[in-house]
């Protein structure tokens, strides 16, 4: 396996790991009714 | 001689026809929700307690019983020091036999597969072990019943008129328990070939099956005290039974005992391989309880991995059930208990990673991951130390003069649950990853997809890690507690992703690998005393969190319906309470050395 594809590989492994955990974060605080909130702002 | 599959069979059919006789028996008892059709058993049991339905039982509105403190025999000892000492007693091992039959049947279903008899002989001497621990096991349960309907009469007549009919599933079940158990153990050789294999792994089966039964019939009594239902707020039955059994708790505790026994079971049998293993002579003998160790320690820290989450589960009913309750728990004097327990598990995952580190050095070759264990074990301290920082002190006006408060500069972020959250679920995560090394250190991967896989489980990891941090610290921080407890579930399913992730892509890369040479029993002696560890710990930890799990009750016989009105109908202190907790632990690990003493006499080997 060359460089390039070695980079490939590992930026691919890094955004599927970021794109599943982003949406385990959002099923799970959707599940219990809760938005994710990242704008600082305490929730109501 | 060996006998033909069709003859095994057809032995094997009357067997299968009892069982299959007392399963609906036993579910016609269990309650008609469970039975399809009336069981023949119904006519052994008097009218009112076979038909437990609704109608039934509303027409016994009996309220519950008030004792007064005189009602309360006096035995010139405290009645509840007493029956505290032998209930966790028999909870110890009971816990511990019930647990050892469910890794015992996995472990003997894989010798059967692979065909290797060394899981089959190793499985047998764990059930060794077990069968000398079983008849304590029932002594301590007979006394207790005596000690109960003796020293708590009104409060025992109460439960018993609650619970009805189904007080008689216990001893039935108890009684299969011991016919299954001793037929599973002494059947062991004479059903090792063949089919008649697939008949002792159904006993085993069975065995299970009615061990965790009785674990859940138990728990109903244990829950019914906390969270009661299917009774007015008089305590008179009006509910069915199966609305008696099912309470906000049960569930919660039957998953909660049910893996810590596995882990319980798993600590206990990893000190008598150690005990072993220190004592061996020969090479084969160390080979073997090394291994038996290993196994053992594998169990333990795999099924407490997942136990806190369990643990969690269970405090969230607590709190949804009675918040009163919940903070009783958490909030209140016996909050000081849980950083006794941080303590407690901090040992055991330190115990338990040491184990595994120092076992790296039985693979040949040269080392490959040793490198990675320094920055685990970084990680660990720096988790275990904000694990057990409290958030306050008991402080003298000096003291607090001199600190500027009443909170530390660090006992304020670090003290509180979400410091706590993260600590935790770093700590299963770094430890888990110390189990996929260990695993890994002996594998010569061939897949083609190695590098893919690496990355993808390294990538897993970070981004997981960051999860857990960000979820705590933002929405535990920033965000309101509504944000903080739901975030707190993220944590946990970052955790949960990570182990599963790791156990497939691991299982789907050991696909032909090819195996380095582990020399069993070339570990070093030190490596043992933390098997030694293990067992100690999990023993004061589950005399810990029982305590808690009783005495949240406070003054409550049946928590808001029966009230405690003994002379120990209070909350006693922390110092009173560990040294309670304190001798019953010592109790049991002595008994269970006189165990370990006892089966090495039998100087033959299982096979």
């Amino acid at each position: 396996m060359n460089k390039d594809n070695a980079m490939l590989v590992w930026v691919a492994a890094f955004l599927l790991s970021m794109v599943f955990f982003y949406a385990l974060d959002l099923g799970v605080m959707g599940a219990q009714g809760l938005p994710l909130n990242f704008d600082l702002t305490p929730a109501q | 001689m060996p006998r033909s599959g069709v003859e095994v069979r057809s032995r094997a059919m009357p067997f299968i026809a009892v069982m299959v006789f007392l399963s609906w028996a036993g579910l016609s008892i269990l309650g008609p929700q469970f039975a399809a059709s009336p069981s023949p058993l119904d006519a052994l049991i008097p009218p009112v307690m076979a038909d437990t339905s609704t109608q039934a039982a509303t027409e016994n509105l009996t309220p519950a019983p008030r004792p007064g403190p005189s009602d309360y025999p006096d035995m010139g000892v405290s009645s509840r020091s007493l029956v505290w000492v032998v209930a966790q007693m028999h909870l110890f091992f009971a816990a511990f036999v019930l647990a050892v039959p469910l890794f015992v049947l996995v472990i003997e279903w894989i010798g059967f597969r692979s065909g290797d008899n060394r899981y089959d002989d190793m499985a047998h001497e764990f059930m060794k072990i077990s069968m000398s621990a079983y008849s304590i096991t029932a002594l301590f349960g007979g006394t207790l019943a005596f000690a109960l309907f003796l020293l708590y009469p009104h409060f025992m007549g109460y439960l018993m008129r609650v619970f009805d009919s189904q007080v008689l599933v216990y001893p039935i079940l108890f009684f299969l328990e011991s016919i299954f158990l001793y037929l599973y153990y002494y059947s062991w050789n004479r059903l090792s070939r063949g089919n008649a294999k697939w008949l002792h792994l159904t006993l085993g089966l069975v065995l299970n099956g009615v061990g965790t039964t009785l674990l859940v019939v138990a728990n109903a009594w244990a829950s019914f005290m906390m969270a009661p239902t299917g009774v007015d707020e008089s305590g008179a039955v009006t509910g069915s039974i199966w609305e008696i059994i099912r309470g906000p708790l049960w569930n919660p505790l039957n998953l909660h005992r049910f893996i810590a026994n596995i882990a319980f079971g798993g600590a206990v049998v990893g000190a008598y391989a150690a005990y072993k293993f220190l004592s061996a002579q020969s090479a084969a003998d160390k080979a073997h309880y090394d291994w038996m160790g290993y196994t053992s320690n594998f169990i333990a820290i795999l099924a407490f991995l997942p136990l806190p989450f369990a643990g969690y589960w269970l405090m969230a009913e607590i709190y949804a059930y009675s918040q009163q309750m919940g903070i009783t728990a958490m909030g209140g004097i016996l909050a000081w208990l849980f950083v006794v327990q941080a303590v407690l598990i901090g040992t055991i995952l330190m115990a338990g990673n040491y184990y595994l580190w120092s076992g790296m050095s039985r693979i040949e070759g040269p080392p490959r991951y040793r490198g990675f264990t320094k920055y685990i074990a970084f990680v660990l301290v720096v988790c275990f130390l904000i694990w057990v920082t409290p958030h306050t002190l008991i402080l003298t006006s000096g003291e607090m003069a001199a600190l500027g408060g009443s909170h530390h500069k660090f006992l304020g972020p670090l003290g509180i649950m979400p410091a706590k959250n993260i600590a935790v679920n770093l700590m299963l995560v770094f430890t888990f990853l110390s189990f996929q090394l260990y695993r890994r250190a002996d594998k010569v991967i061939t897949v083609s997809w190695e590098n893919r896989g690496n990355a993808l489980m390294s990538a897993i990891y970070i981004i997981a890690v960051i999860n857990i941090i960000f979820a705590g610290v933002y929405y535990g921080y920033f965000t309101n507690t509504v944000y903080k407890v739901g975030s707190s579930v993220i944590q946990v399913m970052s955790t949960l992703t990570v182990i599963v992730s790791g156990i497939v892509i691991d299982t789907l890369m050991f696909k032909n690998a090819g195996t380095l040479k582990a020399r069993w029993g070339m570990v070093s002696d030190r490596s043992q005393y933390a098997l030694f560890a293990l067992p100690v710990a999990f023993t004061w930890l589950m005399a810990l969190m029982g305590y808690v799990r009783s005495n949240v009750r406070t003054h409550w016989h049946v928590y808001s319906i029966m009230k405690d009105n003994s002379p120990d109908n209070f909350i006693p202190a922390i110092g009173h309470a560990g040294n309670m907790m304190t001798m019953v632990t010592v109790m049991f690990i002595l008994m269970v050395l006189f165990i370990f003493w006892i089966s090495s006499l039998d100087k033959s080997r299982i096979r």
